[in-house]
């Protein structure tokens, strides 16, 4: 029970603390690869703080409503990995945040929101059956799509998963809102579509939508770090090589298109899983 | 329950169930007035739930009807079956429609041979029977049903004003709901073939009935699509049901479920064509045109025909006979026939938006995923198609109803209509809102149920990776159709739309029954779902404080339930707080006017801003993929049929 608990508490302030702090390294990363020295390690935290206090301002009340629902769904979601839950249940509650998101911006008339919130539903079809066929491989390799046996697992699932962990990273990116997936909004100011899902949550309703993709960040890493889970500083290495490489892919390449992206993910995804899916199912 | 059984015995409920729809049917088609005909509906499906509730500590049954003045009731279904088939070929011939002639003949050679020369001497079966599977589905049936029949009294009485007609057509209308509710009650009771042969085809009939109800060139022609296409199911069962009786020498289904000789070819080639039979009745690709054509019909038929009959009935005889099917090539084709369907149907309706097309599609996508359930056959996916039976039921039936007052109040079933319809039908909208949530998030059961059948899948690589791609296109469609109801400008005020008060309590009842009922899904899953298990499946979970689970997954129903409700609360208080905050026009990258969507452009001209949905029609559209859907659906109908060879 104690345990239980400890696992909720982690979850749910570990893990936007946690979140915080990867986005403030990820931008003083991303500020050295473009020969800038980038803000403090803690300024995500200082700018969620200031958004906090500014005047409530809407679009539409529902904004709100969605804006909460998102933290909330993506709260569980993480809480429920740190109960090391079902796999499926966790994808499927993260689902729930990022239709809240969408739900939300698409609550307001303005056309950036609405593309932008059209885009997301894109990169959720993109993403979303990836991870279930990382969740699936999983399955076929231990049995069971509970994490709970996994940081006891003899053989590090890379090793049976390799190209499973290359397919999660397609969904990683695109989660994490990277180059060249950021179509629907951006960590960047060069935004076509001005901030395009985000363009009409303001001040406290940007800050929880901010929290919210902490605790999602959070999450995917996690999913990573189940990839080496029975080794402490392996899997670190791991996290950290896997988020390296993914601040090195935003800042190399350019956004692409939503075509793009649906065909070339799904067709990649699709074929990395498959010959993986069939060597675990063969073996 | 003691009471219960002192009450009323077994075979005085199924007398109630099957008889008592279609007496309150003649009494409606026979008495003209609408007050009386209003009322007898209501009773009608008052009783009807009741006697369903009644049912449950009663089931299970079986039992044979005593004879009926002297006259068993086998010898009147016969007499029936040979009058219903009659009418259909009257229509037939009434429509010049030369499919349904060569159809209906067909049944009445079949038939003719299958009940003179075949059957020598009529083996002393039970006509009915009654476990757990058929318990839900007359729950479904009498439950679901009659809240649509209830709304249908507001929304006829609408409809016909619209129309201006100078005789009401009510009486004809109501007959055949009330009627199809018969049938169906009949069809999940009957054990012998024959009586469920009798029902199938009455469901057909009343299908058309409903669908012609309108009377105009495009509802005729669309009617008689779906008499033919499912004329085409009768054909393929009446001679499954032949090949099975010379092989096997059955008539009954529960013997037929268990007969363990199934290396014999004919016995499961008769079982491939009651698939088929079952697919054409469930609207499965090539089939799905005459459903998507039904929605010409009054909305509260489509209501009834998606939802708790009609294609309830394909899903039903499949989850049925799956027992039968068990480790056969034939049940596994069963599976890829279903997954292909569920993703298919799914692609099909993000390039919709038309509001009930999306609907229709959604439904054959659901059903197709109940097909994959049948299909892989394990006890884990039985139980995923049972509940999804069930959950898809309610909440398609919600969504109907929903779309049906929405389209009597702003003419359109066009979901760009529907654009921030919160600002003019609150409740509706959040109502509707509420049913894609509970078709789409967990914890509620249709996601509940989707999860079972993926963890179900996930050693079948074809279908798994099919309906995992499905799921994130079915996201997408509700989606995306949830945010335009609430996509509005102007807001922070609740105002109350009128409706009639009949419409409110089938929406309320029908939005309570969804939720309520996913919440109590784990105890649903032990008090129905297991028992409805055929002998040799084993429950697949451990129920432990309204957890699911097993060695393979765990789903916390009812924790996640409760924290969802404690999350929905405080989002609800965040909606208070948010009213008193300060509305701003939304953001149009141009100086801001009061008038939302209108913002102040170069040379100070007023410039609208206008966006509308990705339909993605390039990709996702009908005239893009229903050929080659059906082609691959032919292929693999081929493979179902062929395999059984």
């Amino acid at each position: 029970m104690t345990g239980t608990a400890v696992s909720i508490v982690i979850g749910l302030i570990g893990g936007p603390l946690l979140g915080g702090l990867v986005s403030g390294l990820d931008r003083i990363l991303t500020a050295r690869l473009q020969s800038r020295i980038g803000p403090p390690m803690w300024q995500p935290f200082y700018d969620v703080v200031k958004l906090w206090g500014k005047e409530k301002v809407v679009v539409n009340v529902w904004q709100a409503f969605c804006a909460y629902c998102y933290v909330a769904a993506t709260a569980i979601a993480l809480v429920l990995f740190f109960l090391k839950s079902d796999l499926l249940l966790i994808l499927f509650t993260q689902a729930v945040g990022a239709v809240f998101l969408v739900v939300g911006a698409l609550s307001s008339t303005s056309p950036f929101s609405q593309v932008g919130a059209h885009r997301e539903l894109l990169q959720i079809l993109s993403y979303e059956p990836l991870l279930v066929f990382v969740a699936v491989g999983i399955y076929l390799e231990t049995g069971s799509f509970k994490i709970a046996g996994l940081d006891t697992w003899d053989e590090p699932l890379l090793m049976k998963l390799p190209f499973l962990f290359v397919v999660l990273g397609y969904a990683l990116t695109i989660k994490l809102r990277k180059s060249p997936f950021d179509l629907s909004t951006s960590h960047h100011a060069h935004q076509e579509l001005v901030k395009g899902l985000l363009t009409d949550y303001s001040g406290p309703f940007l800050a929880l939508t901010e929290i919210g993709h902490w605790y999602e960040t959070i999450l995917l890493l996690g999913f990573c770090s189940l990839f080496w889970a029975n080794n402490w500083i392996a899997m670190m290495i791991l996290i950290v090589a896997t988020y390296f490489m993914e601040v090195l892919i935003d800042n190399v390449s350019a956004r692409m298109n939503w075509r793009w992206m649906l065909g070339y993910v799904w067709a990649m995804g699709l074929t990395l899983s498959l010959v993986n899916l069939i060597w675990l199912y063969v073996g | 329950m003691n009471m219960a059984e002192e009450m009323l015995s077994a075979e005085q409920l199924s007398a109630i169930l099957i008889i008592l729809p279609f007496a309150a049917a003649v009494i409606c088609y026979l008495i003209r007035v609408s007050a009386i005909r209003s009322i007898v509906v209501l009773i009608a499906g008052t009783v009807l739930i009741t006697s369903a509730v009644l049912l449950i500590p009663l089931t299970p049954f079986s039992l044979s009807p005593q004879p009926f003045f002297g006259v068993s009731i086998h010898v009147i279904v016969q007499a029936l079956d040979f009058f219903l088939l009659l009418i259909i070929l009257y229509f037939g011939f009434r429509h010049r429609h030369i499919a349904i002639k060569a159809l209906a003949l067909l049944q009445i050679i079949f038939l003719l041979y299958f009940e003179f020369f075949l059957i020598q001497d009529k083996p002393d079966t039970s006509a009915l029977y009654c476990d757990h599977l058929t318990l839900v589905m007359v729950l479904i049936v009498s439950i679901v049903g009659s809240l649509i029949c209830f709304q249908a009294i507001a929304y006829m009485k609408n409809h016909e004003e619209h129309l201006r007609l100078n005789r009401s057509r009510q009486p004809q209308f109501f007959f055949v709901m009330l009627l199809f509710l018969s049938a169906m009650n009949g069809l999940v009771l009957s054990n012998d073939m024959l009586i469920f042969y009798f029902f199938f085809e009455l469901t057909t009939l009343c299908s058309f009935l409903l669908i012609a109800h309108d009377g105009t060139k495009e509802a005729v022609k669309n009617a008689l699509r779906a008499l033919w296409m499912n004329s085409l199911g009768g054909a393929a069962f009446i001679l499954a049901l032949v090949g099975i009786y010379r092989e096997t020498g059955i008539l009954e289904l529960q013997r037929m479920i268990i007969y363990g000789n199934i290396d014999a070819g004919v016995y499961l080639l008769s079982m491939a064509l009651l698939c088929f039979a079952a697919f054409t009745k469930s609207a499965q690709f090539p089939f799905q045109s005459w459903l998507l054509g039904a929605m010409v019909a009054p909305t509260p038929v489509s209501a009834l025909l998606h939802s708790s009959t009609m294609v309830k009935v394909g899903v039903y005889l499949v989850l049925r006979l799956a027992p039968a099917m068990n480790g056969t090539f034939l049940s596994h084709c069963v599976a890829v026939f279903g997954a292909y369907a569920f993703l298919s149907a799914a692609a099909l309706a993000v390039g919709q938006s038309n509001g009930k097309k999306v609907l229709a599609y959604s439904t054959i996508s659901n059903l197709g995923l109940i097909f994959a359930c049948a299909g892989l056959n394990s006890p884990q996916a039985i139980i995923a198609g049972i509940l999804l039976i069930f959950f898809h039921a309610v909440i398609k039936a919600l969504l109907f109803l929903c779309v049906g007052s929405i389209e009597q109040h702003i003419a359109s079933r066009d979901i760009e209509d529907m654009r921030g319809l919160y600002a003019t039908m609150a409740l509706t909208a959040l109502i509707t809102v509420m049913g894609v949530i509970m078709m789409i998030m967990p914890p509620f059961g249709v996601l509940l149920s989707k999860w079972m059948a993926i963890e179900a899948a996930a050693r079948n690589l074809y279908v798994v990776i099919m309906i995992a791609l499905g799921s994130a296109l079915t996201v997408m469609y509700w989606a995306r159709w949830a945010g335009t109801l609430m996509s509005d400008p102007f807001a922070g005020r609740f105002k109350l739309e009128r409706q009639p008060l009949l419409t409110w309590g089938a929406l309320g009842a029908l939005c309570l029954v969804a939720g309520l009922s996913s919440i109590a899904a784990p105890w649903l899953y032990v008090w129905f779902a297991v028992p409805a298990l055929n002998a040799g499946y084993a429950a697949p979970f451990i129920v432990k404080r309204g957890v699911l689970e097993n060695t393979t997954g765990a789903f916390a129903v009812f924790p996640l339930s409760m924290v969802a409700i404690l999350g929905f609360v405080i989002a609800i208080l965040a909606v208070k707080k948010a009213a008193g905050a300060r509305i701003v026009a939304p953001y149009l990258s141009g100086i801001q006017t009061h008038a939302p969507g209108v913002f102040i452009g170069p040379k100070n001209l007023l410039v609208k801003a206008e966006a509308k949905n990705y339909y993605l029609a390039s990709i996702f559209g009908e005239q893009r993929l229903t050929t080659w859907i059906n082609l691959g659906a032919g292929v693999l109908l081929t493979l179902v049929v062929g395999g059984a060879l």
